[in-house]
Parts: C-alpha cells; structure tokens; sequence
C-alpha cells in the first residue's frame, strides 16, 4: 500500500457544523419518540380495536420498513400529498421522530406488560382508583424498566439521523460526503466521520451496559 | 392530486429484478454474517487478550458507527486502501457482512452467557469432557437461545440492505426511485417499493414472535 495519509487537509468547521445538525436532529426526534410513543403504548394496548388496530399498524410499519424508504418517501410524499412544504431539517426531525415513536411504543409496551400482576393487586387492595394505579404502580416500574432500550433506540436514531444525508439535510454525513469529494480525501474525511459518530454513540452504549448489568443485579 | 399506480405496471420487471438483488444481498450476508457473528462472538469470550481485545474493537465499531457510513467507506477507501477494483456487489457484501457480523456475535455472545454456571458444574459432576461439554451441552442450548434474535438480525439485516441504493447498487430501493424520478410520480413508486418491503418484513416478524414462543415454551422459562 502506498497512499500517504493527509489527515491536515480536513477542514474540521464544517464537520462540527455537521455535528450540531445531526446531533439537533436526535434530540428533537427523541423529544418526540419519547413522549409520543408512550401515548402510542397506551394505545396499543387498547381494549377498544378501532383504537387499537390503527395504532399497531403504525408501529408494524414503522418497525416492518427500511428507514431509508420512510426517510424518502417523506421527503417526496408529505410534500405532494399533503401540500405542507416544512423547511428539509424539520421534514428530518419528523420523518425519524416517527420512526422512533413506534421503536419507543414497543419497548414501553414490553415493559408495562412485565409489571408484575401481585403489584396492581395490591394495588387494588389498598384502595386506588384504576387511574392512580397507573400513575403510581405500573407508571414508575414501566418507565425505570424500559430505559436501557429507550437510550439504545435513542442511540440508533443518533445513527439512522446520518440517512437524512442522502435527501440533502446538511448533517454531519452530508458535510462528510462533500468534504470527500472536494478534498479527494474520501478515507481521511470517512474515517474522521466514523469516529465522530462513535465517539458520541460509544460512551452513550456503555452506559446502557453498566444499567442492565445494575438492574440485573437488582432483579436477581 | 391524483394518483395512478397502473403507471407502474410497466416497470414490473424492474420492480422484480431490484428485488431479486435486494433478496440475493440478505442471504449472502446473512450466511456469512452469522458465520462470522458466531467466531467473533467466541473470540470475545477468549483467554487471550489480543484475540479479546481485537473482536471487541471491531463488534463497538460496527456497532456505534451508522451503516451508512459504513458503506461508504467499504465503497470508497477500501479499493483505495488495497489498491483492487472492487465489484459493486463485492462490496456491498462485504460491508453488510461485517456488520451482520458485529450484531449476530452479541446476540452468540449473549445466548453463551445465559447458559447457567450450575450446568457447568453437573458436567464436572458428571465427569464429562471438557470437548463434550461444549458439544453436547453449552451449544445446543445457546444456539436455540440465540435463534429468535439471530431471526430478528435477519429481518434487521434484509432492512438496512435498502442502504446499498445510496451508492449505486440497483436493489430494490435503487430500482423505485430510478422510477419515481422516471415517471415524476415520487408517492406511487415509493410506496410501492415500502409495500414490498413492508410484505416481505411483516410476516417474518410475526414468524420469529411465534418461533420465540416455542422455544421459550421448551426450554421452559
């Protein structure tokens, strides 16, 4: 191999400038994820079919489709069939705070069905009202639970964010693309991306290692 | 607005061929994926630190870097870097095959794990083989373990494939929005092509829910 590496010739402003989009773009759509799929948990679990059935439909899709389809088809399809024109980095938060609502719905869902049955007995026994049982008993435990997959689904839009590149959002995959190409520099700049973005969603994994492991510890 | 999904009629055989390459894409990778998801998911249980350490690198990287990027590294610096043409398909496969291969060792490594320390200790009452162990205790059981979220890699895998389009490869994706740009009619040729995804992933899904029942039914937990 005889390719000299040039790692000074990166420009390293744009890619910061990047980094913020791309980072902006996970916080706004887990904002959305978090609160929105909670209420789409609610609705899953819906006795009532006609609330219920719609809602798994979303989540399946959402689940059932590649994130780079959703991400295109919205940018194309919202626009033509809905004739709402939203600037391209709200369309991105949209399109992926979408996505994780229905990651979100279902890890809610998994972790309210796992409250045990003796707790809202005893729930029953001591005299709440069905509402105040779920705000105090199954709300809590659910929520605690379900954290270690809500940061990992959290960390996985942080990853998917990189596709709102191929639709021209200027994130930090976009700034790596045009870097490549201006510079000729196509290993130095996608290394340098890869690492930003492992950098950030590394230390965010080993948290969730260390919380498992600590609920593990405590479940046991 | 109107819609006309009979315009799409015409570019059937597209349609087909885009996914028959999306198709071709999955299996390759998910055989050698899981292959090579199940020696590094041993190499991060070894003795040896080098060996540890290397496989622990590679599964973090893989898996704390979007796929995307991914690709386009495999695509642009590895031919530079080994100073061969890579075919298209070549690198495709070899970038989803690393990454199925980074998320199938967790899920090997995993079911490894939760094969308990009190059936280890029966096979030393037992007085079995350290070879025999492996073979006829630890495995079936962790293999069986890990088959509903190997199954769920596969679906995973047969999603993130759709990414190829983004450098060129006319998969199924590539092939609808070759179309939707073709025809002017973005909604009906992408929704089209979500469809197919969508009819294809469903039903595997629902598929791996009631495999994890049985098997959870069998092994009793």
């Amino acid at each position: 191999m005889n390719y000299s590496f040039d790692f000074q010739s990166i420009a390293y402003a744009p890619l910061m400038k990047g980094l913020l989009v791309t980072l902006e773009l996970t916080i706004a759509a887990n904002a959305i994820g978090l609160t929105f799929g909670f209420l789409l948990a609610l609705l899953i679990m819906s006795r009532i079919a006609i609330i219920r059935l719609p809602a798994m439909l979303f989540v399946e899709f959402f689940r059932c489709t590649p994130a780079i389809v959703q991400i295109v088809w919205f940018f194309y399809c919202v626009p033509m069939l809905f004739n709402v024109f939203l600037g391209s980095l709200t369309m991105g938060i949209l399109a992926l705070g979408l996505n994780l609502m229905a990651f979100n719905a279902e890890a809610y869902r998994a972790s309210i069905q796992a409250v045990p049955r003796e707790q809202i007995d005893a729930g029953i026994a001591l005299g709440l009202n069905p509402f105040q049982r779920v705000l105090y008993i199954v709300l809590p435990s659910a929520f605690r639970a379900s954290i270690p997959v809500l940061l990992t689904n959290g960390i996985v839009i942080f990853q998917q964010s990189a596709l709102v590149a191929i639709v021209a959002v200027q994130d930090l995959m976009y700034q790596g693309k045009t870097l490549a190409t201006e510079t000729y520099r196509p290993i130095e700049t996608f290394t340098i991306v890869a690492l930003i973005y492992f950098a950030v969603s590394f230390p965010v994994t080993q948290i969730v290692g260390y919380l498992e492991r600590r609920r593990q510890l405590l479940v046991s | 607005m109107d819609l006309n999904f009979s315009v799409l009629l015409r570019f059937q055989d597209a349609l087909l061929l885009g996914l028959w390459m999306t198709i071709k894409l999955t299996l390759i990778c998910m055989v050698l994926g899981c292959t090579l998801g199940f020696l590094v998911g041993l190499a991060r249980t070894s003795r040896n630190v080098f060996v540890r350490g290397l496989s622990s690198v590679y599964v973090e990287f893989f898996r704390g870097t979007p796929v995307l990027i991914q690709l386009f590294w495999i695509f642009f610096c590895l031919p530079l870097l080994l100073g061969v043409e890579l075919s298209n398909l070549t690198s495709g496969v070899i970038a989803l095959t690393l990454y199925m291969g980074a998320i199938t060792s967790e899920t090997f490594r995993a079911s490894l794990k939760s094969v308990g320390p009190e059936q280890l200790d029966a096979c030393v009452a037992l007085g079995l083989p350290k070879r025999v162990q492996v073979t006829s205790v630890v495995l079936p059981q962790a293999v069986l373990r890990a088959i509903p979220t190997l199954l769920s890699n596969c679906v995973s895998l047969f999603k993130e494939s759709a990414l190829v389009s983004a450098v060129g490869m006319a998969d199924l994706m590539f092939v609808g929005q070759n179309i939707s740009n073709n025809t002017a009619r973005p909604v009906e040729a992408l929704t089209i092509v979500a469809l197919i995804y969508f009819a294809i992933a469903f039903p595997l899904t629902r598929a791996v829910s009631i495999i994890e029942a049985r098997i959870l039914k069998k092994l009793a937990i």
